[in-house]
């Protein structure tokens, strides 16, 4: 007669089972982390939020250049005011960007903002934005957004960045969803 | 060895009785059913890509001409090109490859090569099995309903990308997908579990880990890719039902999500996923290469690392897929390295075949051919891989042919070649019966042919330019998909002698011997009769 080891073979099953459930919390676990991973490195351009003004303001210039996209579904013109700004690193800086709702309903819309190069992001730093809350246009309503922010003076300090002397600063508007939304804030 | 099977097991139930395959506990009847269905599936999938090369034999529109009279209104317009591309695809890799080999081959053999009765939970191994016909029919069904507005199935390419997998396709079809991926996975996952069960608690006494057939090895290292990365494309796939249906925003900007973490998910699953694939691939040519070479495996502990090796780095290397998403160059760094690095192993196990064959007796039976086949074809495909692992080169070849040539010569033409390896290893031994091995060299010979006619063009398309999934493509690239598309037909020439090779064994049944292939054939499995017993190693066998 054989011999079944029957709890042996449970207890291999059962953590097979909890390595197969913990993977598919893994998975989950994996927006926030990436949306985590994104703040603080910067990835794929997203930028920092600053509380505070810079400390320093040197005499490097950096030259910030104004995107503005809008998605196919949103009824929306959306531009900068200023395709530019030179800044000093450190400088506190206001832009403006305009958006008008061309439809005859409210509207409600959100933006994605990233910059590039890529590797700049972590040294963008935002006091104020728009982009940090969602917008509602009447019909026919235009406003103008501001962006507050700032270089930080640390992109002096790292030789990878010597050769950054522009940095593109980019929105997406989009159509706000009112169902709720999975990761509380924009991933890059 | 005492492992002669009991003789008095002689309750076999009558193949004609459908209890014993729907109801069946037993593994090499389970293991069967998986192998007929790989074939069934495999005609499918086989069928789609004909419909592929028929398309692209010429520039212009021939099949998927969206016309409604005659031929051109059966298989629709541009959209069910790619629906047909998406479907080849994800049946070939989850409805042919995975059930041939784990199911199939792994059923049969994992518990005759380690001397145990059956598998650890016979009656999970038949949920295992009847789970995958339900997920096929769902895949299956998806094709036929709407997937685009009103086109039919979804054309979104087997990795199922969002927007095109969540807003690009508001019908059903994508629905049907994941619902049948869904299946796939579970079916997946419980089998996993009952392999690693099986292997680690049932081999049979004096069996150490180290004394493990390489195909156990294999599949062991198989199923825990299998259990680790499946769930998390579980959790993809529940996340874009949820995008899809129920408002949730994971892969959607305007509410917070990111489009680009669903292709690091999807990678996170999809790159182990290829070697699940390619491994008990690895493990079987093992077993051929020894036995016909009349010698012990070369470096046998160096083979079984190197399979573990590729399963970890398997893991951390997922983002070479996804190089032009826009990765800073330290990370691109980082997985060109990574990438390249699972060449060492790789390399091991491919030198360590060839040192097997090095002054062994070599036979060139069939199921060698396969094997020799395969290790050439594997060896071309892993090359281009190495090329394409540079994220600089393959900032160019993304998406181009040359991905498709190089993904076709690992997979196609090695998991294919390593399964009719296989096939024809322990075809006597799973069926009792010998074949005609005049055909089934000849169908190498096709299949060999054909294959490298069919796929080593798509490299020069590929280098010219010629991006994967369209429908049509300019005139300068005519001549090689011509090339390409006959090389289809003469592969196709090798699939009717596969099946008359089984008519001829089908006909003759001429009685196979329990070890047809000589002293060079030393695992257990050849202890025991062919067909085996229906219940074996009652006595389990002792291994010195």
């Amino acid at each position: 007669m054989i011999r079944m080891p029957l709890n042996k073979n449970a207890r291999v099953a059962a953590f097979s089972a909890l390595a197969a459930a913990v993977m598919v919390g893994a998975a989950y676990a994996a927006v926030p982390l990436y949306d985590l991973f994104c703040r603080v490195t910067g990835y794929g351009g997203t930028t920092q939020v600053a509380v505070g003004e810079a400390g320093a303001i040197l005499d490097r210039e950096v030259t910030v250049y104004f995107d503005a996209n809008t998605n196919r579904n949103l009824p929306w013109s959306f531009e900068p005011v200023q395709r530019s700004i030179t800044v000093r690193v450190g400088e506190t800086a206001l832009a403006y960007y305009t958006a008008t709702n061309n439809s005859s309903q409210p509207v409600t819309g959100v933006a994605t903002y990233n910059v590039a190069p890529y590797k700049a992001a972590t040294y963008f730093s935002k006091l104020e934005c728009f982009c940090f809350t969602e917008q509602t246009l009447q019909p026919g309503e235009s406003i103008e957004m501001p962006v507050l922010f700032f270089v930080d003076p640390l992109i002096d300090e790292e030789r990878r960045m010597d050769d950054v002397a522009s940095i593109t600063l980019s929105y997406t508007f989009f159509e706000s969803e009112d169902g709720g939304s999975a990761s509380s804030d924009a991933a890059p | 060895m005492s492992a002669d099977a009991a003789t008095h097991d002689d309750h076999t139930p009558s193949m004609w009785d459908w209890r014993r395959w729907v109801l069946s506990t037993n593994h090499k009847d389970i293991g069967t059913m998986y192998l007929v269905f790989a074939i069934f599936a495999g005609i499918i999938g086989g069928g789609l890509s004909g419909l592929i090369r028929w398309e692209l034999m010429e520039p212009g529109l021939q099949v998927f001409t969206g016309e409604d009279t005659g031929w051109g209104a059966l298989f629709g317009n541009a959209h069910n090109y790619n629906v047909v591309t998406t479907m080849h695809a994800l049946i070939m890799i989850f409805f042919m490859v995975m059930p041939a080999m784990i199911g199939g081959f792994g059923n049969w053999f994992v518990p005759l090569m380690i001397g145990a009765p059956d598998m650890a939970f016979p009656r999970m191994n038949n949920i295992s099995f009847w789970l995958l016909p339900a997920s096929f029919a769902l895949a299956l069904m998806s094709m036929f309903v709407p997937g685009a507005g009103a086109d039919l199935g979804f054309g979104g390419g087997w990795v199922l990308y969002p927007p095109l997998s969540t807003s690009g396709h508001n019908g059903p079809a994508m629905d049907l997908l994941i619902l049948s991926l869904h299946i796939a996975g579970v079916s997946s996952i419980l089998g996993a579990i009952n392999f690693i069960t099986t292997i680690f608690n049932m081999r049979a006494p004096g069996m150490t880990i180290h004394k493990m057939p390489l195909f156990v090895w294999s599949v062991l290292v198989t199923v825990f890719l299998l259990l680790l990365s499946l769930p998390v494309l579980a959790g993809a796939l529940t996340m874009l039902l949820t995008d899809r249906n129920f408002g949730t925003a994971f892969f959607a900007p305007e509410g917070g999500g990111d489009p680009v973490m669903y292709q690091h998910l999807f990678w996170f699953f999809g790159h182990p996923e290829v070697y699940i694939l390619i491994l008990p691939g690895f493990g079987i040519v093992s077993h051929i290469v020894s036995t016909f070479s009349r010698k012990p495996i070369f470096g046998y502990l160096g083979m079984a690392y190197a399979m573990v090796a590729i399963g970890f780095i398997g893991f951390i290397v997922w983002a070479h897929h996804m190089y032009t998403v826009g990765m800073p160059v330290d990370l691109k760094a980082y997985f060109v390295a990574a990438t390249m690095v699972i060449a060492v192993p790789t390399g091991i196990k491919i030198f360590s075949w060839i040192a097997t064959m090095w002054g062994g007796s070599i036979e060139f039976r069939t199921p060698m051919m396969w094997a020799i086949g395969f290790i050439f074809l594997f060896t071309v495909g892993g090359v281009t891989g190495v090329v394409l692992a540079n994220a600089g080169v393959d900032q160019a070849l993304h998406d181009t042919y040359y991905v498709v040539a190089h993904f076709h010569y690992v997979l196609s033409l090695g998991a294919v070649f390593a399964i009719f390896a296989g096939w024809y290893y322990w075809f006597e031994k799973i069926f009792g019966v010998k074949y005609n091995s005049f055909l089934a060299r000849a169908q190498f010979f096709f299949f060999f042919i054909g294959a490298n006619v069919i796929f080593f063009p798509q490299h020069f398309l590929g280098l010219n330019g010629m991006p994967r999934r369209y429908v049509d493509y300019p005139d300068a690239f005519e001549f090689w998909n011509a090339v390409s598309s006959w090389g289809y037909v003469i592969m196709l020439v090798g699939m009717v002698l596969f099946f008359a090779v089984l008519i001829d064994a089908m006909i003759r049944r001429r009685k196979a011997d329990a070890n047809p292939w000589g002293e060079g054939a030393t695992t257990l499995e050849w202890t025991l009769s062919s067909p085996p017993p229906f219940h074996q190693f009652s006595e389990l066998p002792k291994i010195k």
